[in-house]
Formats: structure tokens, sequence, C-alpha cells
């Protein structure tokens, strides 16, 4: 009884924050100084057709560092807990059907993924959405050949090396140009380009890349990961 | 051109009344492999039909639109085929009113010759 | 007119995402909270699309109906006890 008091009187106060958050709150029609800075600036500064872009890899491009080096840490603590102790796994061999149309389908996976992580800068997209496509059509050879495995040096070297290009990129943007991951470290060229926007197809290249091969990695040590055999 | 386009939004409603049959028929039909026949049959026409439907209202973007309909085509029976494979291997059961079983019997028929070779 | 259209389409669109996520936290059977919780994320990016915003849209069909589904059945395939 008491606790069930309890929860009511939560409930209640959470009721009364969120609604002395909501009560008083009216539509902004003009944007505060920073985001009309970025939506007047924004364009001319960095390059990029694509303004979210532009925020997040110029403006916000430690907070990008900062997802990338969190999704890094997820996939080395899976890495260690579920590292493999039993050999291989053995999977019911999958159907001649689903391994002919993942032959088909994975160039055009990846060619997709490619698509929207280098055209990041002019359409919507960039490196997580195509990195998590990039990783889609590994799980997809997985599902098709499970007993065959995906070389994982070829994925620690992979993610590592972009890893590094991007900090890398990052710090000669503070000693070549005005700070860090600054785009104008190369031209800014013509907008709507592909090649063009300055280093963010760059930087987003190598997140894409990242993304990538993490998300697979995470799969991969799902799929050797020991049963749980308590029964 | 405006012909064209009443055309496509008829096709394009045509599209939704399959795709429509096929979420019924995912109630109605009695097991799991009737229902997957039901929901991939129909709803590869329906959205067939609605991409074709598309591209008569809006002929600029064909190529986007046979691009999906290429993908639509390969992955939608691929995936429903996996589908019942898989629940064929996990031992899901027929319905009562089931009268043959191609598969079973194929299974049976590769592991009999398996052990006769053995043997 | 069709900014009323757009109103009506985001009504239903979230009144279906509260029944799925209502689906995903009550049902009994793990594998359907899961496809549940797949279909929530589905339908939260066609709601992003029309709210104007395509790069979160990408991001959540694809990782949240996607990567993040296939992650879960692979979590739950290897701590489901045997029942057999």
């Amino acid at each position: 009884m008491i606790k069930k008091l309890l929860l009511f009187v939560l409930l209640a106060g959470a009721g009364v924050m969120f609604w002395t958050g909501i009560s008083d709150y009216e539509v902004k029609q003009d944007l505060n100084p920073i985001a009309s800075y970025y939506a007047d600036q924004g364009l001319e500064e960095t390059g990029a057709a694509n303004l979210v872009t532009a925020v997040v890899v110029r403006y916000r491009g430690l907070d990008t560092l900062g997802e990338v080096v969190i999704l890094f840490l997820t996939a080395s603590i899976l890495g260690f807990f579920l590292i493999k102790r039993d050999g291989k796994n053995d999977f019911r061999e999958s159907s001649e059907i689903l391994k002919t149309a993942s032959r088909l389908l994975e160039p055009i996976i990846i060619l997709a993924g490619v698509y929207v992580f280098v055209n990041g800068h002019l359409t919507p997209g960039g490196g997580f959405q195509g990195g998590a496509i990039l990783a889609s059509a590994l799980i997809l050879a997985y599902l098709a050949n499970p007993n065959d495995s995906i070389s994982k040096t070829l994925l620690k070297i992979t993610e590592s090396f972009s890893g590094l290009s991007f900090v890398i990129i990052g710090v000669l943007g503070i000693i070549l140009a005005g700070g860090f991951l600054d785009s104008t470290l190369l031209p800014a060229g013509s907008i709507g380009n592909l090649i063009s926007a300055g280093v963010i197809p760059i930087i987003y290249l190598f997140v894409g890349l990242k993304v990538g091969s993490e998300l697979a990695g995470i799969v991969t040590n799902l799929k050797y990961a020991p049963k749980n055999e308590s029964e | 051109m405006e012909t064209l386009q009443t055309i496509g939004a008829f096709v394009v409603l045509a599209g939704s009344i399959f795709i429509f049959l096929g979420a019924l028929g995912l109630v109605r039909m009695p097991d799991v492999y009737n229902r997957i026949q039901a929901g991939t049959k129909a709803s590869t026409l329906g959205t067939l039909l609605t991409l074709v439907g598309l591209i008569m209202i809006m002929p600029a973007w064909w190529n986007k639109f046979l691009l999906l309909a290429i993908f639509v085509i390969i992955t939608n029976p691929v995936s429903s085929h996996v589908l019942a494979r898989a629940s064929h291997a996990a031992k899901i059961r027929l319905s009562k009113k089931t009268v043959t079983d191609h598969y079973e019997t194929y299974k049976k028929e590769k592991e009999e010759k398996a052990h006769g070779v053995k043997s | 007119m069709e900014s009323n259209l757009n109103i009506i389409i985001a009504i239903v669109l979230g009144v279906i995402i509260l029944i799925f996520a209502a689906l995903a936290i009550y049902h009994k059977k793990l594998s359907v909270a899961i496809i549940a919780a797949g279909a929530v994320s589905l339908l939260a990016s066609i709601m992003y699309l029309l709210l104007a915003a395509p790069d979160v849209a990408m991001t959540e069909a694809a990782i949240g109906s996607g990567l993040s589904v296939i992650i879960f059945f692979y979590a739950l395939n290897k701590i489901r006890k045997h029942h057999d």
C-alpha cells in the first residue's frame, strides 16, 4: 500500500515538473543567435550544400568524435566480454537461394552505403547512416554463409586506421587552419560538386568506414559468443 | 498528362488494395506457411503496382522507382523463403487441413540417401 | 489543406507508435517485443520524415529498425534457455 502511495507521489511530482516545463511553451518564430549564425554563415563558411552535415562535422565536430568514441567503447567492451572460448560454432547451412540472392544483393547494398556517406555533404545522409548500411551488408553475408568468417583483423585495421585518420585531420585543422576539424584545410570548391566543402567528405568517409566496421565487429563478436548453458 | 496521372492514381489504388488483401490474409490464414504465402505474394504485387503507378504520376523519377522495384523483386521472395525455411526447421506445426509436405519428404529422402551411402 | 493532412497523418502515426510501444513493453514473448520495438523505430522514422528531418529519419531507419533488431535477436538467441 505504502509502495503504491510512494509511486503515486513520484508520478505526481514528475507530472508537475513536466507541466511547469510545457505550460508556458511558445513556438519561437525566430532562431536563437547561434542557430541563426549557423543558418546564415554555414553555407559560405563550409561550402556544404547540406546544412545538417555542416553543423555535425564542422561546428560540432568534437561531438561527432565523442559519439564515435562511445561506439568504439561499446564494440570493444562487447569484444572483451564475448571473446571466443569454445572453438567454432556450428550453424545450419543456409539454402542455395539465399546464398545466390545475397551474392547479388551485397554489392548493391555496399554501393548504397558508400553513396550515402560520400554524398553526405550534398544530400541527406552521412557517416553514421552509411556505416550502418555497410554493416547491414556484412550481416547479410554472415546470414547467408554462416560458417565462413570475415577476417576480424581486417575489420580491426579498418576501424583503427579510420579513427586515427579522423583525429589526424582534426589536429591538422588546428595546425594549418582555424581550429579543430576546420574544413577550410582544403579549398571549398563550388557548392554542389562531389569534391567540395573542404575536408567534410573525407571526414565522412572515415566516419562511415569506422561505424560500419564497428557495427560489423559487434555482430561478429555476438555470433561467436559462447551460448548460455545454465540448464 | 492529366490522364496519365489519373491512370497512375488508379494503379496506386489497385496496389494498395492488394496490400490490404495481403494484410487480411495474414489474419485469416490458418498457419504460418499460409500466412507467409499470402503476405508475400500480395505485398510484392501491391508494392510493384504502387511503384508503377508512381512512375506514371511522376515520370521524371522513373529510374529511382525502377531501382526500388528491382530491389523489392529480389528481396521479398527471398526473405519469405528464408522465413518459411526457418519455421520449418524450428518444427512449427502445419495446419490440420494440410494435404502434403514435400519438403519433409525431401529431407527424409536425403537423410536415407546419406545413411545408405555410409552403410 | 496540406498542413492539415500532415497533422492528421502525424496524429495517426503517433497513436500507432504508442500502441506498438505498449506491445513492446507488455508482451510476454520477447521476440514479439523485439519486433514491436523495431516497428516503433520504423514508424518514428516516417514521423521524422514528416517533420522534415531526413537525416534523422535515415539514421533511425537503418540503426533503429535494422541493426538493433538483428543485434537483439542475436543476443536473445544466445541467452535463451533450451526447452527441449
